[in-house]
């Protein structure tokens, strides 16, 4: 009863909502805008040319803005902490997944090339597209096929609870070795010389602390889904 | 021509958002979702951000919508 009588405004607001949206893209793409303001993101592009990163956006979101990428991990660890406590993950569960010998084939086959595509973009960070949050979550699901595909898969929670500690500990403790060297968190104290600059040994700690992104991701990314995944009997 | 391409991509996500919105079965809601999330990825790769299209191509269509599923199966299972 009372969704009939909410429906009409919901959509009203919706539509108002999209019409505005289409008259903002319709202004973007009918003024051009000029191209001589200067702007943020060119302070950004000109401070980039001294860290010898190829990537202008990896060094935004590991060196510029650093901290805010510790506090963005923060956030997944709580979500995926909230998941367990909601799932109850000290209940007697099993994972039941219903998979064919299909999906067992075409998981076993495509579950390296996914896994490798996952490592690569989190590697190449640096280089390309891509980081630790997409890499690691690239893992994750090459996980989550595992999960629904294979009955007897079992994540092991030491193995990934080791990981993740471990890469949430030494993402702190590089931060606070550049505040010792550099007396800056997170300061850049391995060589980073403008010369290598594309190379995959380029840009001092930027790559590793994706690289430890991108591991704490992926390993809470998949206790997500298996939490998500497997079915407890109630107590 | 870009601008055209641009344009009726961004349409495109709006009627797929209202379709999605409108939906009355959950789990056709949800893919529904993740063509709006496959829309604004071309709209990122052609605005030059590639970095925002491989993220949105990875976790908004792809992860978030998996974990909307399993929710779903999860609340048909309470039910």
């Amino acid at each position: 009863m009372s969704l009939k009588r909410d429906l009409p405004t919901s959509t009203m607001s919706g539509f108002a909502l999209s019409a505005s949206l289409v008259l903002t893209i319709l202004n973007i793409l009918l003024h051009n805008i000029p191209n001589n303001i200067q702007t943020v993101g060119d302070e950004l592009l000109k401070l980039n040319q001294t860290e010898g990163v190829a990537n202008a956006v990896t060094t935004v979101v590991v060196y510029f803005r650093g901290f805010d990428t510790l506090g963005e991990i923060a956030v997944l660890f709580i979500a995926s902490l909230g998941i367990g406590l909601m799932l109850d993950a000290n209940k007697r569960c099993d994972i039941k997944a219903k998979s064919n010998f299909m999906l067992q084939t075409a998981s076993k086959l495509l579950f390296p090339i996914i896994m490798l595509f996952g490592i690569y973009v989190m590697v190449y960070g640096h280089l390309s597209p891509g980081g630790g949050f997409q890499g690691g979550v690239i893992v994750a699901s090459g996980v989550l096929l595992l999960l629904i595909s294979f009955n007897e898969f079992e994540l092991s929670h030491k193995v990934v609870s080791m990981l993740e500690m471990f890469a949430g500990a030494s993402y702190v403790i590089i931060g606070l070795i550049g505040l010792l060297v550099l007396d800056k968190f997170l300061g850049n104290f391995l060589p980073n010389d403008v010369a290598n600059m594309g190379m995959l040994l380029s840009g001092g700690i930027i790559p590793i602390i994706y690289i430890i992104v991108g591991v704490k991701v992926g390993s809470e990314m998949s206790v997500i889904s298996e939490n998500l995944i497997k079915r407890c009997e109630d107590v | 021509m870009i601008g055209f391409l641009i344009l009726s991509v961004f349409i495109g996500i709006v009627i797929i958002a209202f379709a999605s919105v409108t939906q009355k079965k959950l789990s056709d809601a949800i893919i529904l979702f993740m063509g709006v999330g496959l829309g604004s990825v071309v709209l990122f790769f052609i605005f030059k951000a590639p970095d925002v299209a491989l993220t949105e191509a990875v976790i908004g269509s792809g992860i978030s919508s998996l974990i909307f599923l399993m929710a779903l199966k999860h609340l048909k299972e309470k039910a």
